[in-house]
């Protein structure tokens, strides 16, 4: 049973968290490698305590190898199914030269080694090196976490050579051993071998004496066609643990005499839980301990047992205010946005050619002018696993557990809301029971900082109940987005233009986490990516967008701005290509002539699912979309089965994401991307009555199942390109696929999701 | 009261109404049984009772006396479970992990009830909700899992 040892954490407070390679002078040293065990270029003026890796020597604070050959790898990226602990382990174990199976991975407290330079720069130039002003500014204010697709792309190069200063380190360590030169040395597989002698010495013999070696330059790293565990489809190390009920998620810390807090939120989007009506009554409830007010107007109801105390919560009647607008509807929000739609943009992306001229005037003779109004409905994440996070406070110590995305963000908001010191504070990251954004957000470790306060010496696990997680959502933004287009006579797009109407998710999700580098909506970069960063080439082509704001919280959902943006803009490109006469494939094809990957996507696509000869009752759609750095195109292909009933037998998905770490991971990534696209399409909405959420559950907030998932095809295209994000790319193509296949069948087109409204049923 | 849980006898002390899950959970600490919904709608609670597929989110646990509950935590070495487990790792399955405990409890007893099941089987038995879309290679474990028990089943029989 789950029953987990709490010996470390009684020695919480002998922490040497700063001490532990202790090196602080290396500033503007230049070209530093592995000196004392800190990092490689670049790296060497952050420092790492090593915290958590058991025993052993750091050769660098990604590596530990113990005597007995025990090797620890430290990832800080949230493993939420994406398969992150296993691709930065085959980077850094390729160069490293050591068995895959000898490895294992924890992840490491918020230290500034292992910032996301990538995700907070967006510049692949910074992610390995990362120094220059940026670089020691991120030192002192790192950003780790995970997400944007990004921890490839960002470890890319680092964790190679993380991997292969370490190499050279032991071998350098083994050469002193033997008073051999070096160059006599090689490493194969967890040894160094003298290849005059034949003699051997094994990593763990070696790091002991290995962690002080220096080099005066970086190694040099493995040509692609030298790799034997990167581009490889080994076996993630999550799994085993994930099949016996063993892999611990955030809700599966467990002690002795533990107590649990049910999260109540007020009713009413906006509103803050004031003061509570039945207080006395619910303290007599069984199990119930405690009913706190929080300062952030959510209440805690501590009871001994989950169950009891979301019970309790549930029977608790508060006093709540503070929402601008208390009684809205959906209504009310879909008509602001229409009206916004038509407003005149606060921000102007793309304005190439006339296309305003062109869109408003009348057409000439031959061409064909289209104008349509797109909408998506907001949407929750859901996440299997329902926002929680554990912690105890005692002793002016913090230890937590929480299933985050974002461990410096947690770091921070446990400071924030409970006072100790961050040096004070030990977050242990768990598996996470799903991510998708919703779980780099703060107010959970901001609530559990509250919660083991307000309990203190008393470990605390904190629960959302299903209800309370999706009606207190950081949502997909609802949007709207106007699209108008003309296309010529010969049947090519002459015209684009969009204007999206929408609340900023960059503005408002930065502002919750560090609210001064909350971009004005106008500003923020991210609101048009899968309308302003496409590659079709379009003459005459205006994208824009007006600001909606109200109360609803909006935040990162997978694939963020694509997962609609690419909705309408693939879409439109379909009704356009259909105007033009022009089959959708070839048409996008089109545009796209100067653009070989993109072509050999499209023709890869094109093949693999027999586009366009399909029997007389079976149809296809495609959309193609650029995303995080990567490109994937799909095509449906669904069979009519009744006049609005349809089984979708089949996905075919191309993606072109450069170099690849697993491609394994990479198929299932594109699965589940589709399966994530499709559950929204078809099912997925939250709407607003009278103030609050409708949605409550996964009956009225339904997932795609077993019985309608159709059979997702995934080839993988091979060249030497840069890497680009697998985790959100597959999204974004998904819903558009679908229903330009259902306009081949039916010949409505959608405008509007989820697919349920419009009375489709997919068996 | 008393429950039998992968064969042991365990005793608690809850009132009658609470779910078997958070008996499960809270008062056992066998966290391999997953809260996702607690309204029988998504299935990561799934455990097997008496031979049934069950949602331990809504079985409240004084239902429950002298009824064999079976759950991710028990061992059943060469048994269905083990072998669809090895299959979940063969065919990589998992992606988060939290609803696969649930599913491998709905695939036990989908092959303990029909050894061979074909696609519509599959369908009717897996009703769980997979949040990171794990579903064709659960289908594809499944069927891995089915055959390879055949052919265990097979190699007795010869002998």
């Amino acid at each position: 049973m789950a029953e987990k040892n709490t010996k470390e954490r009684s020695s919480l407070s002998k922490w040497t968290r700063r001490g532990f390679l202790g090196i602080g002078g290396l500033l503007g040293l230049g070209l530093v490698v592995g000196v004392g065990g800190l990092a490689y270029v670049g790296r060497s003026i952050k420092k790492y305590s090593g915290k958590g890796m058991g025993e052993g020597a750091s050769l660098n604070a990604w590596i530990r190898i113990a005597p007995d050959n025990k090797i620890t790898l430290a990832v800080a990226r949230s493993e939420m199914g994406q398969g992150v602990y296993t691709a930065l382990a085959q980077l850094i174990a390729e160069e490293l030269e050591v068995n895959f199976e000898d490895v294992q991975v924890i992840h490491p407290q918020a230290e500034s080694p292992y910032a996301n330079t990538f995700l907070s720069t967006q510049k692949r130039e910074n992610a390995f090196t990362g120094f220059g002003p940026m670089g020691k500014i991120l030192s002192f204010m790192p950003v780790i976490a995970t997400g944007g697709s990004t921890t490839v792309i960002d470890a890319w190069e680092g964790m190679r050579y993380a991997g292969a200063t370490a190499r050279e380190m032991l071998i350098q360590a083994a050469a002193k051993t033997w008073d051999v030169d070096a160059s006599t040395c090689k490493a194969e597989l967890g040894f160094v071998i003298n290849t005059t002698s034949g003699e051997r010495l094994s990593y763990g013999a070696l790091a002991e004496s290995a962690k002080d070696y220096t080099l005066d330059k970086l190694p040099t790293l493995k040509a692609k066609s030298e790799f034997k565990i990167v581009g490889k489809p080994v076996q993630r190390l999550d799994i085993p643990a994930k099949v016996n009920g063993t892999a611990m998620f955030g809700l599966d810390y467990k002690e002795k005499d533990m107590v649990y807090a049910a999260v109540k939120h007020a009713k009413i989007t906006g509103n803050k839980i004031t003061g509570f009506k039945n207080e006395e009554e619910v303290l007599k409830l069984p199990g119930v301990l405690k009913v706190v007010l929080t300062e952030y107007g959510k209440a805690l109801v501590y009871a001994d047992n989950s169950w009891r105390a979301m019970q309790a919560a549930k029977s608790l009647e508060v006093n709540e205010e503070g929402a601008q607008v208390p009684d809205m509807d959906s209504a009310y929000y879909f008509g602001e946005m229409r009206r916004i739609a038509d407003e005149d943009p606060i921000s102007v992306r793309i304005d190439k050619g006339d296309v305003q001229g062109i869109t408003n005037e009348d057409v000439q003779e031959g061409e064909r002018k289209l104008e349509a109004y797109y909408e998506v409905p907001y949407l929750a994440h859901a996440c299997m696993e329902p926002v929680n996070a554990t912690a105890i406070m005692e002793n002016g110590n913090l230890e937590a557990w929480m299933g985050h995305q974002a461990i410096s963000v947690a770091e921070t908001m446990l400071n924030e809301s409970s006072g100790v010191a961050k040096d004070k504070i030990k977050i242990n990251i768990t598996y996470l029971g799903g991510g998708f954004g919703r779980k780099g957000e703060p107010d959970f470790p901001r609530l559990i900082g509250a919660a083991a306060k307000a309990m203190q010496g008393k470990l605390v696990q904190m629960i959302f109940s299903r209800e309370e997680d999706m009606k207190n959502d950081m949502y997909r933004p609802g949007a709207v987005c106007k699209m108008s287009g003309v296309v010529t006579q010969d049947g090519s797009l002459k015209a684009l233009q969009a204007n999206l109407a929408i609340q900023s998710v960059e503005r408002q999700a930065l502002g919750r986490i560090v609210p001064l580098m909350a971009p004005a909506a106008e500003k923020a970069k991210t609101t048009l990516e899968g309308l302003d960063n496409q590659a079709y080439n379009i003459p005459n082509h205006r994208v824009s967008f007006g600001n909606f704001e109200t109360d609803i919280l909006v935040g990162f959902w997978r694939s963020v701005s694509y997962s609609q943006n690419g909705f309408f803009q693939e879409s439109f490109i379909d009704e356009l290509a259909h105007a033009a006469g022009k089959d959708p494939l070839e048409f996008r094809r089109n545009m796209l002539l100067d653009q070989p990957r993109y072509l050999n996507v499209l023709d890869r696509l094109k093949e693999m699912s027999n586009w366009g000869k399909q029997e007389a009752d079976t149809y296809q759609g495609i959309a193609l979309q650029y995303s995080f750095e990567s490109i994937v195109a799909q095509v449906a292909e669904i069979k009519k089965m009744g006049e609005k009933e349809f089984k979708i037998v089949n996905y075919y998905c191309v993606i072109d994401c450069g170099n690849t770490v697993n491609p394994d991971t990479i198929e299932a990534q594109m699965q589940s991307g589709i399966v994530f696209g499709l559950s929204a399409a078809i099912h997925g909405e939250i709407s607003w009555k009278n103030g609050s959420p409708v949605q409550s559950n996964f009956h009225d907030y339904q997932m795609l199942k077993m019985y309608n998932c159709p059979k997702i095809t995934v080839a993988i295209m091979e060249n030497n390109e840069e890497p680009g994000g697998v985790g959100e790319p597959g999204v974004p193509p998904a819903a558009p696929a679908l229903t330009n296949a259902l306009f081949k069948a039916t010949g409505e087109r959608i405008r509007s999701l989820p697919l349920s409204k419009s009375d489709y049923v997919f068996v | 009261m008393k429950l039998k849980i992968n064969g042991e006898i365990v005793d608690v002390e809850v009132e009658e109404s609470m779910p078997l899950l958070w008996v499960l959970r809270d008062e056992l600490h066998m966290t391999g049984t997953k809260y996702g919904c607690g309204i029988a709608q998504c299935g990561a609670c799934s455990v097997i009772v008496d031979g049934t597929v069950m949602r331990s989110c809504s079985l409240p646990v004084g239902s429950l006396e002298n009824m064999d509950i079976q759950t991710i935590e028990s061992s059943d070495a060469a048994g269905t479970l083990s072998v669809l487990q090895e299959a979940w790792i063969e065919k990589q399955v998992p992606q988060c992990g939290y609803c696969q405990s649930g599913m491998l409890m709905a695939a036990t007893q989908l092959l303990k009830d029909i050894p061979a099941p074909r696609d519509e089987d599959i369908n009717a038995a897996m009703t769980n909700i997979c949040r990171c879309g794990t579903y064709n290679r659960i289908r594809a474990a499944i069927y891995l899992a089915a055959e390879r028990l055949a052919q265990a089943g097979k190699a007795v029989t010869i002998k």
